[in-house]
């Protein structure tokens, strides 16, 4: 009943502690130098890197020939690069950065006004961890659904589990029933679920129109929240400039079924409304979409036997 | 007693393979099509994950009963015996 998920590991520890002492001595900027040439790097020699990144710079810059979208996908690297250095900034106390709310009082009132929990569907885009300050002033208790043991890192610059932060925990898809069984509970419970909603992992999906072609988007959170009727927040997060950062709760999705004839497929516009959004958001801030993966050709299917 | 019990365990069943039937995504089967001991998940009625939901829902609105338990959930989903016999011992009998 469990499933196993591969996804290749980059980078380690000790990497992310060269980039912090960086920081603390070099600043930010100094940091950032760095990633120019560890860019240059994967960008040479990580094939599977590069044809992830390529799968959405294609599809995004669709008019583009190959060399310019070659450089597009190293611009992708850095921001991407950009991105983590912050994460760990902020997270190591480093002052400074801006967080620009977008929507958050009219989500605290959905939180508090409901008995049940909420989801926030989170995507590959911006830098979301950012949003966990935000969300633990909800008062709700946060289960971020990832697995632990490839997000060492991301775990402790989070202080997930930690004695100090009790509010945020993990709900591994690898656990029975993909972790749906714990998620409902914590849901039904009034605690908040954040999954996130952009990649599959082999998990069912519906075909969705993304950036102009048809993608296999997973529905899973669209499923759970129209059975407990609870609504999903979709979080955004977006670099604005130098240490300003945008953090978006302004798209509230309810899906809700009419009649239980072809539950899933009845899902699908809710899955497409999420996809649009995060169209408009590649329009935007076309160098923060961090899929890595090829959505547009992953064959979808709603059925997965676990 | 024993008898009582039984007929009661037989009522949940074929109540629980109409929900099943109404509720989740099953193709071209009927209620009737279900055995008694059919395994939910992977082989037998071929369950996914997600349709796990749906039976924690249903559980809910139909019986009053929460599955919290992880491991108490494995062992309640693993077929349509179990979960009736979860049910049976969750709940009241109203004939009595």
């Amino acid at each position: 009943m469990s499933k196993k998920i591969k996804v290749k590991k980059r980078g380690n520890e000790l990497g992310f502690q060269i980039f912090m002492i960086s920081v603390r001595l070099f600043g930010l900027r100094g940091a950032y130098g760095l990633l120019y040439i560890v860019c240059t790097y994967y960008l040479l020699f990580d094939r599977a890197a590069v044809k992830g990144a390529l799968a959405y710079i294609e599809k995004r810059f669709k008019e583009e020939g190959f060399f310019k979208q070659y450089w597009r996908v190293y611009l992708l690297f850095v921001s991407q690069g950009k991105a983590l250095i912050d994460r760990y900034a902020i997270a190591s106390g480093h002052e400074g950065f801006t967080m620009r709310l977008k929507g958050f009082d009219s989500v605290k009132e959905i939180v508090n006004q409901s008995k049940k929990g909420c989801i926030f569907l989170t995507s590959h885009v911006g830098n979301w961890q950012v949003a966990l300050s935000c969300l633990k002033e909800l008062n709700k208790n946060i289960y971020l659904v990832m697995r632990p043991e490839d997000n060492v890192a991301v775990k402790k610059s989070l202080r997930i589990d930690s004695e100090e932060e009790k509010k945020v925990r993990i709900i591994s898809p690898e656990e029975d029933f993909g972790g749906i069984i714990k998620m409902t509970e914590k849901i039904n419970s009034g605690d908040v679920v954040s999954i996130m909603g952009d990649r599959r992992y082999g998990f069912p999906a519906l075909d969705v129109d993304y950036l102009g072609e048809k993608a296999g988007f997973p529905f899973g959170a669209f499923l759970i929240a129209a059975s407990l009727e609870c609504p999903i927040i979709v979080l955004l997060t977006a670099k604005l400039s130098h240490k300003e950062y945008l953090i978006d709760f302004n798209n509230v999705i309810r899906p809700k079924y009419d009649g239980k004839k072809e539950k899933r497929q009845q899902l699908k516009k809710y899955v497409q409304e999420y996809a649009t959004i995060l169209n408009n958001y590649a329009e935007s801030y076309p160098y923060q979409v961090f899929l890595f993966a090829d959505v547009w050709t992953e064959v979808s299917h709603n059925k997965i036997i676990l | 007693m024993q008898e009582s019990e039984e007929k009661r365990l037989v009522e949940i069943r074929n109540k629980l393979k109409v929900l099943l039937v109404d509720h989740l995504s099953l193709e071209d089967v009927k209620p009737e099509d279900i055995k008694d001991d059919e395994i939910l998940f992977g082989e037998g009625l071929g369950l996914d994950s997600l349709d796990a939901v749906e039976i924690v829902v249903l559980l809910q609105r139909n019986f009053g009963l929460e599955v919290k338990d992880m491991n108490k959930g494995r062992e309640i989903f693993y077929s349509l015996d179990t979960l009736a016999k979860y049910v049976a011992a969750n709940t009241e009998d109203k004939s009595e």
